[in-house]
């Protein structure tokens, strides 16, 4: 009994050690601490492949774009992270804006296709993601679809659609409606899908709504689509995606965005890291692997499932004036945050 | 050991036990003011906001939408817990229902399922289920046993004799039932029903997962996108009112009548009701309600766990998950507890109004929800403590403040139980004060302690909200790679965490089931 | 008139018998104490007059009317009966107003006012109405208590040990009280108890209960000078029992010859006597010479021992006397007769 209770008081006790001396997770040499708010499956399998290429351990830390990217602000020159990855640019121009990512080497950079980092350099693309209105095959037909992703908030619409206004995603969909439209416009447009939109958190949640008939359509990112059908399918079967084109703010390409903390101690092997995913190895994972994200590096080919990037006719959009803390302020007073 | 044969005569003063009491009570207040930081902190930050932007953050409509669900979801929620809790206690308790213990069992296991489990189990089945309807009912199944405990306790506690009485002046059963039985029901009504209240404002992932914002909801989702803004903690503060109101109702309510068994001798024991032939209509209440609670999660994890095979159990990331999760749990648990021991023992063997008021601050700082404990927590080691941010002792102070009143009150019924005179005993034989009360109290108190640990860690083992906001980098627990993989809509990739939670949480519950028939049972 | 009848009453509880065959009759306006060592039965036997348990067998029969037999039972809030509890029993949630009041049916100033009367006939102050049971003294409860069970008028009562939880000096105040009151209504009373005097002191009829049976039932009187058997004997009071000779209504027994209640019975016997019918005389007269073997001083009655030859010794309680000691020779007298236990 004795030892029983001296035994649970040393095992507190070295628990309690090791708790105050626990921030120092990333202190071995090579190592790595990632901010990841990139889809937790697809940082993984490229961090495996990367440790495996290299031997540079690696620690990630999930959460999403702006959650990670004022959390990265706070910390300011102690933040514990080496890498920053998102979904979406916004993110990215925030933690820039504060002047807290190193410039990303030339190497790097040159490696990504035109338009896929911002002039000055501080952080790059690693993937891409279209925006896209997901619809129930079984209620719409070509001709009943939105022209434009405005439509949405005409009062036709009310009841009919879903998205999932809390996540980076959808932020960042609006980012881009605001720096094509203008504020008034964007202000009404979310004016309108409070009145008409049901919020669901997650944009997985929101597509397999519109597969089980609860929404008429989802407006999200091309991906999920494809994911879902390379597994089972079983929330997707009477999904269709409609891309809007025509430089529609709805036909919006996201840019996923990876950059190297000014604070980082591990500069070098962040570098490497960050050349690594958008270089050969690390695009091949977008292309062969289960993510079905846009490759972005020079001469890298997308999964052969995709519609090509091209073909989407994007709106030409400056991902490194996004802003993200305007789009929140907007929505915060639209109701849907 | 050669210093013990010598024997040395010292004029030493008197064994000195006030001065262990004022150590042990200087413990207990800074337990108190770490407890008190998260409260402390939103009404700070309601201060340095100012105002303006207060009110403009608070008196907006979407805050109202919270409000309109937030109300609803409690004002429905609690009556059907209460009916439920009351029908089922006294089926199990005070009738002769068949197998009248094994449906009491059944009662209690809802809370080894996670509430956002429950979620996971009911969207399986039904997909379109959500909003209110939904969030009320899987609210009530996740949550009706902690109602049902305590009236199950406090049925084997009534007086039989009074129900006895009650009929020879003249009342009808069920005249007897509402007028003798049920207003002493009452304590254990409304501290089940306070329990309930406070879990259904801080709940996130069974929300979340229907589509059915409460404040809890809005918080996270402000924290993901702003991390610590401005409007999140003016969510949390509406939040923290809206526990007040609960808090505030639940003493109005509850009275300060002790409903003790006037005089001396033992109660007789409960008069079994015969239900004759209602008995197999009374089985369907037990039946459904498991079927509800334990069956569609069963259901669905099986479906799910058939469906994904063997693939799902990739023993890596399975296994660290389950490694952190017993780790923290452990790591919490006996934190929890400690951090529980002076206040337990100041409460016992030095009631005084401040260590009621202490007692008070740990209840009431363990009302706050996870999210708004995980909020302040990260704001203020990120800001002024980095050392200690994202640091396991943070995470771990966050499960103290959150699971100390269960530690609390296994450890208060063991120390109760060992006589003060043993530990004077030990002092009089020579031991410094504070090595009396580890080589007495403590020592005998141990069972207490263990029962302490193990409920502070079931709470651990199946919390989300604060675990995600604090979880050290590198750290996922069980709950959180469960989270994460739902996210996704992987359900069958996210079944096997939700099976290991359960699997560590039923022995647990049976613990807090034995548990609550001992303290019935004294 | 018989009032109340019990017959054959049977209770088992798992193996055992609470209640083994009773039967009792009780007539109108009486009051009958049922007194017996606790596990006896007599708890069970009032629960099954309440009607709070069904006896397995036998009946019961109140103010003519089938109560319960074997097969069907009226239920306790159908029957009319009142009941005192050992410790009153009051609802702890409700005031002393709510609990006198629980069990009336009437608009507030009636039932105000028939309140403030038993109030008054319990001798309770009016301001205590307002109070929670647990702010009453013991005595104070158990007047509330009957006046509870008095608010409906009850046709019979049944009190349920409710002295013994109180002080000595309590006890004996409230059982006048609560003695006066019932008799004042006029209502038939059952009393339960394990305290003979009190049982005696109580009632007109005398039932003495042993291991679920009726031991003997008569006048207190009856059963306190002529008990059936040396345990019932014993049970009432203190007894000295005797090994006697006897013939012609004459005992010859270590106390010298004394007259027997009993002219028929002729062979050897126990007799017992009443330790009142004794007299302990220092200086000589009639009667038996003996030895003060053991003297304990206990205030105003001293506890002696007393032998007679080598043969025989009783102990005996005798009022104190400063000038008795151990190794006294003393004049053992007896008054009025011996009881012989056939």
């Amino acid at each position: 009994m004795k030892t029983a209770f001296s035994l649970a008081a040393g095992v507190a006790l070295a628990f309690s050690v090791l708790a105050l001396s626990s921030p120092a997770s990333a202190q071995v040499a090579d190592s790595l601490t990632i901010y990841n708010a990139q889809h937790e499956g697809l940082t993984k399998e490229w961090a495996k492949a990367f440790t495996e290429e290299t031997g540079i351990v690696v620690t990630i830390r999930q959460g999403s774009d702006l959650e990670i990217a004022n959390q990265i602000v706070q910390e300011g020159a102690n933040s514990p992270a080496d890498v920053f990855l998102t979904e979406n640019s916004p993110a990215m121009v925030l933690v820039d804006g504060k002047g807290l990512f190193a410039p990303i080497e030339k190497a790097t950079l040159d490696q990504v296709l035109p338009g896929f980092h911002p002039a000055n350099g501080n952080w790059v693309g690693i993937a891409a993601r279209s925006t896209v209105f997901a619809y129930d095959k079984t209620k719409l037909t070509e001709d009943k679809l939105p022209k434009s992703m405005l439509d949405l908030a005409k009062p036709e619409w009310k009841g009919r659609w879903t998205a999932s206004p809390s996540g980076a995603d959808f932020q960042a969909i609006v980012g881009a409606l605001l720096q094509l439209k203008g504020e008034e416009a964007t202000a009404a447009w979310l004016k309108g899908m409070k009145e008409n939109a049901t919020p669901i958190r997650g944009n997985s949640t929101a597509m397999k709504a519109v597969n089980a008939g609860q929404f008429e359509g989802a407006l999200i990112y091309h991906y999920y689509y494809f994911g879902d059908v390379a597994k089972t399918g079983e929330n997707t079967k009477n999904v269709g995606m409609h891309y809007f084109k025509n430089q529609d703010p709805g036909a919006f390409v996201s840019i996923s965005g990876g950059g190297i903390l000014a604070s980082s101690k591990h500069k070098e092997q962040a570098q490497a890291f960050l050349k690594w995913v958008t270089g050969k190895g690390g695009q091949k994972v977008l292309r062969d692997g289960t993510s079905f994200e846009y490759a972005v590096g020079k001469g890298e080919a997308s999964n052969k499932a995709l519609t090509p990037i091209a073909d989407l006719q994007a709106p030409k959009v400056e991902p490194s004036t996004l802003n993200n803390a305007k789009v929140t302020d907007m929505m915060t007073a639209a109701g849907l945050l | 050991m050669t210093s013990t044969t010598e024997t040395r005569i010292t004029i030493a003063p008197r064994p000195r036990l006030p001065a262990a009491s004022s150590w042990t009570l200087t413990i207990a207040v800074v337990v108190a003011l770490l407890a008190l930081l998260p409260l402390g902190f939103v009404l700070w930050a309601t201060v340095v906001t100012g105002w303006e932007t207060a009110l403009q953050l608070i008196f907006r409509s979407r805050v109202g939408d919270l409000l309109v669900n937030t109300v609803l979801l409690v004002v429905l929620t609690i009556p059907i817990c209460a009916v439920l809790g009351v029908s089922l206690a006294w089926l199990t308790e005070r009738s002769d229902l068949p197998g009248a213990r094994f449906w009491s069992w059944l009662c209690v296991t809802p809370l080894a399922v996670p509430a956002f489990v429950h979620s996971y189990a009911w969207i399986g089945l039904w997909p379109g289920f959500n909003g209110l309807p939904a969030g009320v009912a899987i609210s009530v199944v996740a949550y009706f046993p902690f109602l049902y405990l305590p009236l199950s306790a406090a049925f084997r506690l009534l007086d039989p004799a009074l129900e006895d009485q009650a009929a020879s002046l003249g009342l009808a059963p069920f005249a007897v039932f509402r007028r003798v039985v049920l207003p002493q029901l009452r304590l254990a009504l409304c501290g089940g029903a306070l329990l309930v209240g406070l879990h259904l404002l801080a709940e996130y992932g069974l929300f979340a997962m229907i589509r059915f914002d409460t404040f809890t909801t809005a918080i996270i989702d402000q924290f993901q996108s702003t991390y610590n803004g401005v409007a999140a903690y003016m969510l949390a503060l509406v939040l923290v009112l809206c526990c007040f109101v609960l808090l505030g109702l639940e003493a109005s309510l509850r009275g300060r009548s002790r409903y003790a068994r006037l005089g001396p001798g033992v109660a007789r024991r409960p008069k079994i009701a015969r239900l004759g032939k209602w008995k197999y209509v009374a089985l369907l209440l037990p039946a459904v309600t498991a079927a509800f609670a334990l069956g569609v999660p069963v259901l669905t994890l099986s479906r799910w766990l058939i469906a994904g095979g063997a693939g799902v159990w990739r023993l890596d990331e399975v296994g660290l998950a389950l490694w952190q999760t017993l780790a923290i749990c452990l790591i919490g648990g006996l934190a929890t507890t400690a951090a529980a021991v002076p206040i337990a023992w100041l409460s016992v063997r030095r009631p005084t109004r401040a260590s009621r008021f202490l007692e008070g601050c740990y209840y009431l700082a363990s009302s706050m929800p996870g999210v708004v404990v995980a909020l302040a927590l990260v704001t203020i080691t990120v800001r002024a403590m980095l050392p200690l941010y994202q640091s396991v002792a943070t995470i771990v102070l966050a499960y103290v403040v959150m699971f100390l009143p269960r530690a609390l009150v296994s450890l208060r019924a063991s120390i109760a139980q060992v006589p003060v005179e043993i530990e004077q005993a030990a002092a009089s034989l020579g031991r410094s004060p504070g090595n009396a009360l580890l080589a007495t109290t403590i020592r005998l108190a141990a069972p207490g302690a263990a029962a302490g640990v193990a409920l502070s860690s079931l709470g651990i083992m199946n919390e989300l909200t604060a675990s995600q906001m604090l979880a050290p980098n590198g750290t996922r627990t069980l709950a959180m790679a469960f989270w994460a993989l739902t996210g996704e809509i992987d359900y069958a990739g996210a079944a096997p965490y939700a099976v290991l939670m359960v699997a560590f949480s039923l022995p647990l519950t049976f613990l807090l089931h034995h548990q609550s028939k001992k303290i019935a049972g004294r | 008139m018989t009032f109340l009848t019990l017959t054959s009453l049977r209770k088992q509880y798992g193996s055992v018998a609470a209640l083994d065959g009773i039967d009792l009759s009780v007539t109108a306006g009486s009051r009958t104490a049922i007194v017996g060592p606790s596990g006896c039965g007599k708890t069970t036997l009032l629960r099954l007059v309440a009607g709070f348990d069904a006896p397995d067998e036998g009946g019961i029969v109140f103010a003519g009317q089938q109560l319960a037999d074997a097969r069907s039972q009226v239920p306790a809030h159908k029957r009319g009966i009142g009941i005192v509890a050992q410790d009153g029993c009051l609802f702890p949630h409700l005031t002393i107003r709510q609990n006198i009041g629980f069990g009336l049916e009437a608009e507030a100033s009636v039932k105000n006012a028939r309140i403030a009367q038993l109030m008054d006939m319990v001798g309770l102050d009016p301001a205590m109405l307002a109070r929670k049971p647990d702010q009453l003294s013991g005595g104070q409860q158990q007047r509330v208590a009957l006046a509870r069970a008095l608010a409906r008028k009850p046709r019979l009562m049944l009190l349920d040990e409710p002295f013994s939880a109180l002080d000595t000096g309590l006890r004996a105040a409230t059982r006048k009280a609560v003695t006066d009151v019932l008799t004042a209504a006029g209502i038939t009373t059952l009393l339960v108890t394990h305290d003979q005097g009190e049982a005696l002191a109580f009632a007109d009829q005398v039932a003495v209960m042993r291991a679920g049976k009726f031991a003997q039932v008569g006048s207190p009187r009856e059963v306190y000078s002529r008990p059936v058997d040396v345990a019932t004997a014993a049970f009432l009071g203190e007894a000295i029992v005797l090994p006697a000779e006897v013939a012609d209504g004459r005992a010859q027994s270590p106390l010298g010859v004394l007259p027997v209640d009993d002219i028929a019975y002729r062979g050897k016997a126990e007799i017992m006597l009443r330790p009142e019918q004794i007299t302990v005389a220092q200086n000589g007269g009639d009667g038996v010479f003996a030895t003060v073997a053991e003297i304990n001083f206990c205030g105003p009655i001293s506890d002696v021992r007393i032998t007679l030859g080598d043969a025989f010794t009783f102990r005996l309680d005798i009022p104190s006397r400063e000038t008795l000691s151990a190794g006294d020779r003393v004049t053992i007298g007896v008054a009025g007769a011996a009881h012989l236990f056939r």
